[in-house]
């Protein structure tokens, strides 16, 4: 659905945006994740038509964004960082004159306001100035701009920035509704947000692509889960019995109270055969917990890595 | 063609919606009252015209028109509403094309309310009501040209004043200059200042002398700075 071939940006000597390439396929949701002033927004603008790449190619719904724009931009709902609202409009009227714009037939129009209205919760607001509008629903009436035209595809730009928390579930319980017909990339420096919403995340970082993959692929990738578990029993024979489990991985153990700690730090889960360890050797077991590690440790690390590689 | 017209129905609109298009014609119907009150001299027996008034008109529009076209793309940038529209299936031909003809409507609307004069004139007096409209299709002409030059200006900055001050320079001097440069050259020059010169042209017509000429000439330099103003919004997208 959407394809990106070494995409490059300029601004004179800055690279914004530098060889980055990923696909996206249908039905799919993507998450494009980078800290501020990663490059992300400039993708975004290249893949709208917003403006023309400085080198390398992107498909779009099956159009090239630079010869084939008008199709493209007809396929595309774009909803940009800073919501393009006419303060002095009323949301219907605002939403009429996008659906014109868009080369909507009057019948169309309507039935379309009608369910972006429907699905983006604007009932009660849908009569009264954009300008007297809370950021909120300002951000919701951009989204239904977005989805008017039923596009097959959708770009959202930091789509929750500025709502709160309330409104940003509803977001991204909308989002994560619209991928049944629509692909969706959606673009945010919040980790959580992401991993919440999106079935694969492309991470960028001073405009080149640093990971991609699911985040479970991505947490898997990191290496550095472990498993935390509490058993009475000698602090000796605990550990030389999980160390045969653990399969080689690093084993820490250390006594308090009569109870061992045990800590291995391995990403596959030996919670079950712990526990069956222990159950066999007659240990009482007080815990037994698995920290997956956060996708967030890994963000910052790749970020920091990419930002050390920079500086040498 | 659908969204061209919904860009100018939108342009008219907020022109009505905000303040901006009130203000507009109050500035304008004060000067030209201002100045109806100190040129004219209605006396018994003298010819019933406006011609010492509205033949000041074009000065008065060189800061009018700017204000009414001033914000329709510097908005536009300010606002970040021109990523709306820059990412709408629509040219940026369309758009500007779009923006002039809402603000022409404006324009129109403006001039309209200046009809008081003539209809007062009707009733205490016979006008010769030819020669009121061969002047108002020079004004609307003039008009029309000073609205593309002053959406040009507006294509370049986010900031509206920077936007009408410029362009108010630029007519200003464009209305006087004709008169002052004409002096001083000759040859090749001279007669295409002499053609150009957009007083003489309305002049013209405010004495009921309408020619092709003018309409070509003021249609060719209108025609000009949109064709201008587009490319400026095209190259936006390459900085």
């Amino acid at each position: 659905m959407i394809e990106v071939r070494n995409l490059c940006k300029h601004y004179g000597a800055r690279k914004a945006v530098d060889d980055i390439s990923f696909t996206v396929n249908d039905g799919e949701i993507v998450g494009f994740l980078g800290p501020n002033g990663a490059g992300k927004t400039t993708t975004i603008r290249i893949l709208t038509c917003y403006h023309p790449a400085t080198s390398g190619s992107a498909r779009v719904a099956g159009f090239d964004v630079l010869s084939q724009s008008m199709q493209v931009r007809r396929n595309v709902g774009y909803l940009p960082e800073t919501v393009p609202l006419y303060p002095e409009m009323r949301v219907r009227e605002f939403l009429r004159f996008r659906g014109k714009l868009r080369g909507l037939s009057r019948a169309d129009r309507e039935s379309c306001i009608a369910r972006v209205v429907e699905r983006c919760w604007l009932r009660e607001v849908v009569d009264r100035p954009i300008s007297q509008l809370s950021k909120g629903y300002r951000q919701r009436v951009g989204l239904a701009d977005a989805l008017l035209h039923n596009p097959r595809v959708l770009i959202l730009d930091e789509p929750t920035v500025g709502l709160d928390p309330t409104q940003i579930r509803e977001t991204r319980s909308l989002i994560r509704e619209l991928t049944r017909d629509h692909t969706v990339i959606l673009s945010s420096h919040i980790l959580p947000e992401v991993e919440a919403t999106c079935g694969r995340i492309v991470i960028i970082n001073r405009g080149r692509l640093v990971a991609s993959g699911t985040p479970q692929e991505l947490r898997s990738r990191r290496g550095d889960g472990a498993v935390h578990a509490e058993v009475r029993a000698p602090v000796e024979e605990a550990l030389s019995a999980v160390r045969e489990l653990a399969n080689g991985a690093k084993v820490t153990a250390e006594a308090a109270d009569g109870w061992t700690r045990l800590r291995v730090e391995s990403t596959s889960d030996l919670r079950e055969p712990i526990f069956r360890l222990s159950t066999q050797r007659g240990w009482t077991l007080r815990e037994l917990r698995r920290d997956a590690g956060s996708l967030e440790d890994f963000f910052v690390r790749i970020v920091a890595d990419a930002q050390l590689q920079a500086q040498q | 063609m659908r969204a061209t017209i919904a860009i100018m129905q939108r342009e008219l609109l907020s022109m009505f919606c905000t303040p901006i298009g009130y203000v507009v014609i109050a500035g304008f119907l004060l000067i030209l009252g201002v100045l109806v009150i100190l040129t004219e001299g209605f006396e018994p027996g003298q010819p019933a015209t406006l011609r010492n008034a509205f033949g000041l008109m074009p000065f008065i529009l060189a800061f009018v028109v700017p204000a009414i076209a001033m914000r329709t793309l510097s908005e536009e940038y300010r606002n970040g509403t021109i990523e709306g529209m820059m990412t709408a299936p629509i040219s940026d031909a369309q758009l500007v094309l779009g923006k002039f003809l809402g603000s022409a409507a404006f324009y129109a609307v403006m001039l309209a309310t200046s009809l008081i004069y003539p209809i007062l004139m009707q009733v205490y007096g016979s006008p010769d009501w030819g020669a009121v409209f061969s002047t108002y299709v020079g004004l609307m002409l003039i008009g029309l040209f000073f609205l593309a030059v002053s959406i040009f200006t507006s294509s370049f900055s986010s900031n509206q004043i920077i936007a009408w001050i410029t362009a108010s320079v630029l007519l200003a001097s464009f209305a006087v200059g004709g008169f002052l440069l004409v002096r001083h050259v000759g040859g090749f020059w001279r007669q295409l200042i002499q053609r150009a010169n957009v007083m003489g042209r309305f002049e013209e017509a405010a004495l009921g002398l309408f020619t092709t000429g003018s309409l070509v000439c003021f249609g060719a330099l209108a025609g000009l700075f949109l064709f201008l103003t587009i490319k400026v919004v095209e190259s936006r997208r390459w900085r």
